[in-house]
C-alpha cells in the first residue's frame, strides 16, 4: 500500500480501517502517527458537528403531530354529520313528497281508480236501498242535494281515496254498477271532463266547490246519467 | 401491538437529535431547521405504515428530509452565500476552552463547500457507512470516499494554518 493510498483510506474514514491499512499503519510508525492525527481530528469534527438540540424540540414534534391528527379527525367527523343530515333530509321530503301529493294527475284517472279499487264489492242485483233523504244528509257536507232520486241507490259513503275526502254513491245500472263520486275541487288533480279506458266511461261535471263524476260500464248511457244529475243537484251557498 | 401512535413518539424520541443537527447542517440556520425537521416527522407520520424496517428509519428519514429541502428551494431560492457571516454561531454558550474550539471548527465545515459536508455529517453524525451514504445521497460509493478525504483534507489545512492563539485573550 502507497502512502497516497494509505493517506486517503484514513481520510476517508479514519474510524472504519480495512486489513491492509491496518497492516500498513502497524509497520510505520510515522503512519500511525498520522492516523492518530486524523483520529484526532475527526474526533474534534465530531465535537464541533454536535450542536445543542432545542429542548423543546421533541414535545413540540409530538404536540403537532398529535394536534395535526385531531383535526383531521374533527373534519372527519363533521363530514359523516354533514352526510347524515343530508340523508335525513333528502328521506323526510320524499316522505312528505309521497304520502301528500296526489298519485293522479287528473280526475278520470283518480275515479277509475277508485272504480277498480271497490270493484266487486258491490253487487249489481244488491238488495238494499239508500232513501232520497239519507242521501241528501250526506251531501250536506258537500253543501249539495238532490232534487229526486236518479235510481236505486245501492250505497252511499264516505270514503277516503288516496287521501281525499269523497262521497261515493253506487247506483244500479244496465249490467254493473254505476258510481258517482262527489269530490271536493283540487288543484292538484286536472279537471277531465270525459274519459274512458278499456271497460269504463266516465263523465265528469264541475261546480263551484265540487265535482261530480260519473262512471259506468259501456253499456250504460253516460250522458244521459249526467244530464240527470245537473238536472237533480243543487248546491245551497 | 404498538399503535400507529407509539411508534411514532419512539420514532420521535429515538431520532429527533439527529434529525435536527443534520438539517442544521444542511440549513445553516436554527429556525429553517427546526421547521425542516417538524416537516419531515408531519411527513414521516402520514407515511409511516410504509416503514417496515425499523433500523432503516434514520435513513428513511434523511431522505424525507432532504426532499423536503430540496423543495424548499423550488419555493424560494436562498442566496447560499447568505451564511457568510456565521448565523451558525452560538456565541451564548462559548464558555470554555472546548467550546470555543467547537465554535472556531463549526465555522471552517460550515465553510466547506455542501457535497463535501453533508457526506462528512452523515458519517460522523449519523454513522452511516460509504455504501448507506452513497445510497442516501444517490451517488456512487468512490465519489463519496473521494469528497469525504477532501472535506477531512481541507479541515485538515485550515487546522494548521490556524493561529496559535484563538479568540480573545485579556490579560
Amino acid at each position: 500500500m502507497d502512502d497516497l493510498q494509505f493517506r486517503r483510506a484514513i481520510y476517508a474514514d479514519p474510524n472504519n480501517l480495512n486489513a491492509d491499512t491496518i497492516a500498513a499503519l502497524e509497520q510505520d510508525a510515522s503512519k500511525k502517527q498520522f492516523a492518530n492525527d486524523i483520529a484526532l481530528l475527526d474526533e474534534r469534527i465530531k465535537q464541533a458537528l454536535q450542536i445543542p438540540v432545542p429542548d423543546y424540540l421533541c414535545n413540540k414534534l409530538i404536540l403537532r403531530q398529535t394536534l395535526a391528527s385531531h383535526q383531521v379527525q374533527k373534519r372527519k367527523k363533521r363530514f359523516h354529520l354533514a352526510l347524515a343530515a343530508s340523508v335525513a333530509i333528502v328521506g323526510g321530503l320524499m316522505l312528505n313528497f309521497m304520502q301528500f301529493s296526489s298519485a293522479y294527475t287528473n280526475l278520470g284517472d283518480y275515479a277509475l281508480a277508485h272504480v277498480y279499487y271497490e270493484e266487486g264489492s258491490i253487487a249489481n242485483n244488491a238488495n238494499n236501498q239508500v232513501s232520497l233523504t239519507l242521501l241528501n244528509k250526506k251531501m250536506s257536507a258537500f253543501d249539495g242535494n238532490f232534487s229526486k232520486s236518479l235510481g236505486k241507490l245501492l250505497v252511499a259513503d264516505y270514503c277516503r281515496f288516496d287521501g281525499m275526502r269523497s262521497l261515493h254513491l253506487v247506483y244500479q245500472g244496465i249490467t254493473s254498477p254505476v258510481n258517482v263520486f262527489i269530490v271536493p275541487k283540487n288543484e292538484q288533480l286536472t279537471f277531465t271532463s270525459a274519459f274512458n279506458d278499456k271497460q269504463y266511461y266516465g263523465n265528469a261535471l264541475g261546480f263551484n266547490d265540487s265535482n261530480i263524476i260519473v262512471v259506468g260500464d259501456k253499456n250504460e248511457s253516460i250522458g244521459q246519467w249526467k244530464k240527470n244529475i245537473s238536472e237533480t243537484v243543487a248546491w245551497s251557498i | 401491538m404498538m399503535t400507529k401512535q407509539v411508534r411514532y413518539e419512539a420514532l420521535v424520541k429515538a431520532l429527533h437529535g439527529d434529525l435536527y443537527r443534520y438539517a442544521y447542517w444542511l440549513t445553516h440556520e436554527k429556525q429553517v431547521a427546526e421547521d425542516l425537521v417538524q416537516e419531515t416527522f408531519l411527513r414521516a407520520w402520514r407515511a409511516l405504515d410504509s416503514l417496515k424496517d425499523e433500523k432503516a428509519a434514520k435513513s428513511w428519514l434523511i431522505t424525507i428530509l432532504r426532499r423536503e429541502n430540496a423543495r424548499r428551494f423550488e419555493r424560494k431560492r436562498f442566496d447560499m452565500s447568505e451564511y457568510e457571516e456565521a448565523t451558525i454561531t452560538d456565541t451564548l454558550s462559548v464558555t470554555t476552552e472546548q467550546e470555543l474550539e467547537n465554535h472556531w471548527l463549526r465555522d471552517k465545515i460550515a465553510k466547506l463547500p455542501p457535497e463535501y459536508s453533508e457526506p462528512l455529517v452523515l458519517q460522523v453524525l449519523g454513522g452511516f457507512s460509504g455504501e448507506d451514504i452513497a445510497g442516501i445521497l444517490d451517488l456512487n460509493k468512490n465519489t463519496v470516499m473521494t469528497r469525504l478525504f477532501r472535506a477531512r483534507n481541507q479541515l485538515k489545512e485550515v487546522l494548521e494554518s490556524e493561529p496559535v492563539k484563538r479568540g480573545v485573550y485579556n490579560g
